[in-house]
């Protein structure tokens, strides 16, 4: 990558008439485009059972309902291309205008800028396209910019953050340094070291197994298609997570991974709320780890599809805790995650969380809050105090018969949780007024929203 | 500060308005050619069930307090899962008054606080309007003074 791109090349946008930019013509072809599977598999399912009857009606209703469908699309593509245009105004704020039916006009304030992702879907990569993704904080939904050549989001890209940061915009694409490569042969062995990875293969093998047992061959297609599934699941974690690499530039942390859809995210910097470690069982054994962050806005918009993956929000899918230790160290400067003095959670938790209470544990130093629990998988998170959002202290009955209590620090929504379980239900208010005290003083001195001004 | 007792009032309206369609419901099992003693078991439950909830709202209701102080808003509330919520006013993104029809017959309003975090649940029931209104422009001026970015 150039250090540096001479400004001529960061300014090659199509602006139409009234000054605004728009995508790239070719988008509503590449909207088409992604549609080929699906007709494929309903023109594959009509001719087979067409094949069965011989008949040539359903050959034709095929043939019109397939051109229908893809004029459709392409007109309602168009006209949504003419009506899509992007812009910086006064402010320096970037506005998207979109909408066919309804207008929207949106307007992405760039000091409450969170991430920006550059995303390739698999069709939009063949032909070289690349769509924008811009989260802001406080809104549950995403800004997206569809499509772009893969230069023009780059720019594009580097041009917001560094109007976000306060710098000059022509300024160009900033050089990075990358912290971490994840190897495809520790992706795929981690993977093969998680209970859920396995219990999606055993899916697969009684599918298959009693398919075949009930059915005889002929339940092949059911078999391809229930059987897949499970497969279908793995496969996508270890294709989503494929060439996993981070660096570090002035922009913030690059993110980039993918093996059929990839996607490049950059996490400005100060905009992780929180960090957790995620230690399955058969890891340890290798010293392994997976770390995920909290970002503001970027698990919110993850939070509809309902399964908590937050995949977005893996910061290293895999990594060796050294290598982990060393990049958190680099966002947080000055923490040492293993320097934590760890105070353990009371013996009597035992018979509250009777499988994890020897995990259980709280630390506080003069930048984090940190907490440990899990019994399988064990976990660490860490919060900074300037981004405690709030506290809160609960006592279930039964805790409150043993005269324990939990101490959770709020964050903003994400994978990472810090909560405190089964502490001394003294111990566990007097944590919660003492964190909400460094976090009002940490507030005091936190670093401003444009980060290079 | 505790909460208005009107509250338990409204929150036992509810309660009754609950109660009379499982009442009917106990009562209709007679129609049904079931043995004599289910009907008179289930009448017994749902009104057992009627108590003890008339009970529980009253001790719930009280069990609401919070403080103002010098830099967050301290909230309690609770009886068997007991919880304190600390808000600090910096953190606040906004506040809502909210009243449903029958918290509105008796002139009861809830004040909940919404910070960035996902899982910060602060909400205050039982207020005055009046005093709601006051409390949600106190807050919101302190979260103005001392508002910080995320």
């Amino acid at each position: 990558m150039a250090p540096m791109v001479p400004s001529a090349l960061v300014g090659p946008h199509r602006v139409d008439a009234q000054g605004r930019r728009r995508v790239h013509p070719l988008t509503p072809a590449v909207h088409w485009l992604r549609l080929i599977p699906a007709l494929l598999l309903v023109s594959f399912g009509v001719l087979n059972s067409a094949g069965r009857s011989g008949g040539s009606r359903e050959l034709l209703v095929l043939l019109v309902g397939v051109v229908v469908v893809a004029a459709v699309v392409t007109g309602f593509q168009y006209v949504a291309w003419t009506r899509l245009s992007y812009f910086f105004d006064s402010a320096g704020d970037l506005r998207i205008d979109s909408g066919v039916l309804s207008r929207h006009e949106r307007r992405i304030q760039l000091s409450r800028l969170q991430a920006i992702d550059i995303v390739q879907p698999l069709v939009a990569r063949v032909v070289g396209m690349a769509e924008l993704r811009i989260e802001v904080a406080g809104s549950p939904k995403k800004a997206m910019l569809q499509f772009l050549t893969v230069g023009e989001a780059t720019a594009l890209r580097s041009e917001i953050l560094a109007r976000a940061a306060g710098v000059r915009h022509d300024a160009g694409e900033a050089p990075e340094n990358v912290l971490v490569q994840v190897p495809a042969g520790d992706l795929v062995l981690s993977l093969a070291l998680q209970f859920r990875v396995w219990a999606l293969l055993a899916i697969t093998v009684v599918i298959v197994g009693v398919t075949v047992a009930t059915n005889g061959p002929t339940g092949i297609l059911f078999l391809f298609v229930a059987g897949g599934v499970p497969i279908f699941l793995v496969f996508s974690e270890f294709s989503k997570f494929f060439g996993f690499t981070l660096a570090e530039s002035a922009d913030g942390l690059r993110l980039r991974h993918g093996l059929l859809q990839t996607a490049a995210q950059t996490v400005p910097p100060g905009r992780i709320q929180a960090i957790g470690f995620y230690e399955p069982l058969l890891w340890r054994g290798r010293g392994w780890v997976r770390v995920r962050i909290n970002v503001a806005g970027v698990a919110a918009a993850d939070q509809g599809s309902g399964d908590q993956t937050y995949t977005e929000s893996v910061l290293l899918p895999v990594a060796p805790w050294p290598v982990a230790l060393a990049v958190v160290s680099r966002l947080l400067p000055g923490l040492d995650p293993e320097a934590l003095q760890w105070q353990p959670a009371p013996a009597r938790a035992r018979w509250r969380a009777p499988l994890q209470w020897r995990s259980l544990a709280v630390a506080v130093n003069d930048s984090v809050f940190a907490t440990r629990g899990g019994w399988l998988q064990r976990h660490t998170c860490l919060v900074p105090h300037a981004r405690t959002q709030s506290l809160r202290v609960t006592q279930g009955p039964y805790q409150h018969a043993f005269g324990l209590a939990s101490v959770h620090v709020d964050s903003t929504p994400g994978p990472v949780r810090i909560d405190g379980y089964c502490r001394d239900a003294v111990e566990a208010r007097a944590l919660a007024e003492e964190q909400a005290d460094r976090a009002r003083r940490a507030r005091g001195t936190a670093a401003p929203a444009r980060w290079l001004r | 500060m505790s909460v208005s007792p009107k509250m338990a009032s409204a929150r036992r309206v509810t309660l009754v308005l609950v109660m009379i369609p499982l009442l009917i419901g106990s009562l209709a099992l007679n129609l049904l050619s079931v043995p004599r003693w289910i009907p008179l078991v289930t009448f017994a439950a749902v009104v057992a069930f009627g108590i003890w909830a008339w009970w529980l709202i009253g001790r719930r209701v009280r069990s609401f307090g919070y403080a103002e102080r010098a830099d967050d808003l301290l909230v309690t509330s609770g009886i068997l899962n007991r919880r304190l919520v600390i808000v600090p006013y910096g953190r606040m993104q906004l506040v809502d008054v909210v009243a449903g029809p029958i918290d509105r017959m008796f002139g009861v309003s809830t004040v909940q606080l919404h910070t960035a975090g996902a899982t910060t649940d602060a909400t205050i029931p039982g207020l005055l309007p009046d005093d709601a209104a006051a409390l949600r422009d106190r807050l919101a001026e302190r979260g103005e003074e001392r508002t910080a970015g995320l």
